[in-house]
């Protein structure tokens, strides 16, 4: 039986990864826009992964939950910035905004779609993304096709300073804490029923409904869970750094590809894994612009085969079996 | 009042009729064999009783309760367990957190923790013998040990009835002897009533069950007391073969 205090252990070796990420980028002088953008991508998988390797299900819309919490905290500094007296709590407004938002459609999406199984699932959910964002800019909601720019907005609020402070660095460092909660809720899940119940599921959702698992249910508290961190994400990493939104980069679906790269490379279901295969996709990513720009993904891909085929269940998946029975182990989940 | 009762039950795919107007009633801690061929409809009736199909005809009532249209999750905290033909383990989770799934959702109850849930899978994984294996990967077991961890996972669950699908199959003679063993004790010792179906291991059949249904072609063809039922012509003609006369004739 694992002891009580030992149940948070594997928190350690996720945290630190983010103070050292945190640390370098302080310290080394041009370093912080790499560590934030490898603290963005491990965050990203961290998210994504609370449902997609949890459940086995794939979201091939992740990116909308991104994009709408982007749209939250744009809203929020934009339509409130005439308020007086409100300064950070815009932001505050702006981060519960995108949080909740991208909550909501996750419901709406989930309600609809997670009745579906497996390949199904994923079909239904490419259009999301796309139907989001067409929807905003065919229907001119939220500024439409022109976006929101809330630089001036924000600027205005808060001062020069702070903004700029807000979005060079504070926006990097809420994308850390925001990593570091989704590690917190991913050892919580883990360890308790949802995790019991979303592994019965992964492995045989037949077996697991007549184990009296309520599949569903499940399946949609991981669904908003990972939905929620990724408006999060999308306020902080997206809207705040930024100063603006623009619907063709804010639903890319090409972020919900990397997700998925980031979270099989690390190890699908692994508390680590995420942040292992963002540290190996995020780096790979900038050397490779850096030595071969224009073939990152030429040379990228042969190596994302390599690493499928050679650890089929992530590095942090094969390490963790290699590890059982070690004093390793307590710190890998 | 009867544990299970079943009443004019039928499934249909398509145009197949795979569960034809079939009525069962079961009494508490009940052992009945279910024999049939292939195709016979066995394994839709088990799904119908545990509600991984529904009903398209007929009513299945159990405790009283008419659960004809329930989702399957519901049923089994009712008190339904049932294993499956060809074992369905959790395959990544060890044989302990597998059972402890079983203890954890499959009881009324629902208020039970984790911890307590690793406690009872402890004391099932012990009662089928599987204590040296509690902490391997499930997917790793041989298939008959799969097999007990099933039914160690849904013993964990504390049913009132115990669904068994093929349960027998493909083991070694001896290892059937002390399968059937096992289950007369559980089930006294539990209380519970079970519903195997036991092709045509006879031995396992006469061993185990009080009461023997055999369907055929989607209908109950015979429901009776064992020594009864074996004795029915009809069950000997489709079960044990057709009597050594009429095969000459025919060849004749």
């Amino acid at each position: 039986m694992k002891a009580k205090h030992t149940k948070y252990l594997p928190l350690l070796p996720v945290s630190c990864a983010y103070f050292i990420l945190f640390l370098i980028g302080k310290n080394v002088a041009g370093m912080w826009q790499l560590m934030a953008m490898l603290a963005f991508y491990c965050a990203l998988g961290q998210a994504f992964n609370i449902f997609i390797g949890m459940t086995g299900y794939v979201d091939f819309g992740y990116v909308a939950f991104l994009g709408v919490g982007t749209y939250g905290m744009a809203l929020s500094v934009s339509r409130l910035a005439g308020f007086p007296n409100l300064g950070l709590g815009v932001v505050v407004i702006g981060l519960i905004l995108s949080f909740v938002m991208a909550g909501a459609l996750s419901v709406a999406v989930g309600a609809v779609a997670l009745r579906l199984r497996g390949a199904y699932f994923a079909i239904a959910t490419v259009g999301v993304n796309e139907g989001f964002r067409y929807l905003i800019e065919g229907a001119r909601i939220w500024g439409g096709a022109e976006g929101i720019i809330f630089s001036g907005q924000l600027t205005e609020t808060l001062g020069r300073d702070t903004a700029s402070s807000l979005s060079t660095f504070w926006a990097d460092v809420m994308v850390m804490i925001v990593a570091v909660i989704a590690a917190v809720i991913t050892v919580g899940y883990m360890r308790g029923r949802v995790g019991y119940a979303l592994t019965a599921l992964r492995e045989d959702e037949d077996a697991a409904k007549v184990m009296g698992i309520n599949v569903t249910k499940y399946k949609i508290i991981a669904f908003i869970t990972s939905a929620s961190l990724a408006g999060l994400l999308g306020a902080c990493a997206w809207a705040l750094k930024v100063m603006y939104v623009f619907p063709p980069e804010a639903f890319q679906i090409q972020y919900t590809i990397e997700a998925i790269i980031i979270v099989v490379l690390g190890g699908a279901g692994t508390l680590l894994g995420p942040v292992v295969g963002g540290l190996i996709y995020g780096l790979s990513k900038y050397w490779l612009a850096v030595v071969m720009p224009g073939f990152q993904l030429l040379i990228f891909a042969p190596i994302v085969i390599f690493i499928v085929v050679a650890f089929p269940e992530g590095v942090v998946g094969w390490v963790k079996r290699r590890a059982k029975g070690t004093a390793i182990q307590s710190y890998l989940l | 009042m009867a544990l299970l009762q079943l009443e004019n039950v039928t499934k249909r795919f398509g145009g197949l009729v795979a569960v034809n107007d079939v009525s069962l009633e079961v009494e508490d801690g009940e052992s009945i064999a279910i024999v049939g061929s292939n195709g016979s409809g066995k394994t839709t009736l088990f799904n119908v009783i545990s509600g991984v199909y529904l009903a398209d005809e007929g009513r299945v009532v159990f405790k009283g309760k008419d659960i004809t249209t329930l989702p399957p999750h519901t049923r089994a905290p009712l008190g339904i367990g049932r294993t499956f033909q060809i074992p369905r383990p959790f395959s990544s989770a060890s044989v302990r957190e597998n059972v402890a799934v079983g203890a954890m959702f499959g009881t009324l109850s629902g208020a039970i923790s984790v911890d307590e849930s690793l406690e009872v899978a402890d004391r099932y994984i012990h009662l089928v013998g599987l204590t040296p294996h509690t902490d391997k990967e499930a997917g790793s077991l041989t298939p008959v040990e799969k097999k007990l961890m099933e039914i160690a996972r849904s013993l964990a669950m504390r049913p009132k009835l115990l669904l068994m699908d093929e349960a027998l199959a493909g083991m070694h003679p001896r290892d059937i002897d002390e399968m059937v063993a096992f289950l007369k004790r559980i089930k006294a010792e539990e209380g519970i009533a079970i519903i195997a179906m036991v092709e045509h291991i006879m031995r396992a059949v006469v061993g185990f069950a009080e009461r023997v249904m055999v369907m055929h072609q989607g209908q109950k063809l015979v429901d009776a007391p064992t020594a009864e039922a074996l004795r029915d012509p009809r069950v000997v003609e489709i079960y044990l073969g057709r009597p050594a006369e009429d095969e000459t004739h025919a060849r004749g």
